[in-house]
């Protein structure tokens, strides 16, 4: 372990505030569970699980100490991820509501 | 610390490079492993978002929130074991895994006692039980077997961790692993992040965004 990488690595003191800041981001996640939010209920509950992510992995994880190949490989895994959940939200999000009661093609033609 | 530096490799440096190296390509796959349910998960509740409402709705909100904070202090342990092995304090270290395999276990606990609830309702995996005789939306039945399905699987890689971990702990007592090479620690520990980072998704999926009814 290089000196440099030591000095990137989290601190004692480092951990803890991480840890406060996870604790205090999953208490404000649970108070909103009943601030009934509606549809912005995702937005705030998956965005606040992101940032609670991200701590973990530059903190804990100290992804950012690791060198490029190790960084490159695992983001590699989220960009396909990300490319997964887009491309089967783009599907359902954007799929007709109920059947149509006539197929298409078969509507009655109207003339005159 | 010669006897410590495996047959392929020059330097220690460069073995503890390739173990991480290794170890985060095996994340990257556990990612999409669970990122396919969680692609399932959302294209279920597009598709049937009141059944999901009372699925997160019949979820006992305390539960899922006990663990995660035990899943959080639990990571802060192992990160810290990491931590106190570098500075050489290898007793210290020692305690903390063993403090992160308790609260695995206390996780896993308090798991099979929301699964028991669950089977007391009438609440069971592929839409099986009584309690879908008075929520007949599909979605709901949905909303349970993936909860299943994806809690289940996210158990077992606590069990899988806390084993990981209880071999590390074996090592670092008897000095196998120590401050002159404690990157098996480190490799074990990011495992057990990982699975903190899940969990930090399921909850608020299973317990907290009951969303907004048609």
């Amino acid at each position: 372990v290089s000196a440099s990488t030591a000095a990137r690595e989290t601190s004692a003191r480092g951990l803890l505030l991480t840890l406060v800041a996870l604790l205090l981001l999953a208490g404000l996640s649970l108070a909103l569970r009943f601030a009934h939010l509606g549809g912005w209920g995702y937005a705030v509950g998956l965005g606040i699980a992101v940032v609670k992510a991200a701590l973990v992995g530059v903190f804990f994880m100290e992804i950012l100490v690791e060198k490029a190949a190790v960084r490159l490989a695992f983001a590699t895994c989220v960009v396909l991820l990300a490319l997964l959940l887009a491309l089967v939200l783009a599907d359902v999000v954007t799929r007709a509501g109920p059947p149509l009661e006539d197929p298409p093609g078969t509507e009655p033609r109207v003339r005159g | 610390m010669v006897e410590d530096v495996a047959e392929p490799f020059e330097s220690l440096a460069r073995q503890a490079h390739a173990a991480r190296l290794g170890m985060w390509i095996f994340l990257g796959t556990e990612v999409l492993l669970f990122g396919g349910l969680f692609a399932l998960y959302a294209a279920y509740r597009i598709e049937h978002p009141g059944g999901f409402a009372v699925g997160v709705e019949s979820n006992t909100v305390a539960w899922g929130s006990v663990n995660t904070g035990v899943l959080l202090v639990s990571s802060y342990a192992v990160a810290l074991a990491v931590h106190e092995l570098r500075r050489g304090k290898a007793r210290a270290s020692a305690w903390l895994i063993g403090a992160t395999l308790l609260l695995g276990c206390l996780f896993l606990a308090v798991k099979t006692g929301e699964y028991r609830e669950h089977f007391r309702e009438g609440i069971y995996p592929g839409g099986v039980g009584d309690f879908y005789r008075d929520h007949a939306d599909p979605g709901t039945r949905m909303f349970f077997t993936l909860y299943f399905c994806m809690t289940g699987l996210h158990a077992l890689h606590v069990l899988v961790g806390g084993g990981v971990l209880g071999f590390l702990l074996v090592k670092v007592r008897s000095g196998r692993i120590g401050p002159h090479a404690p990157h098996p620690l480190a490799i074990g520990a990011i495992y057990w992040h990982l699975v903190d980072v899940i969990w930090i998704f399921l909850w608020p999926l299973f317990y907290l965004i009951p969303g907004s009814r048609p």
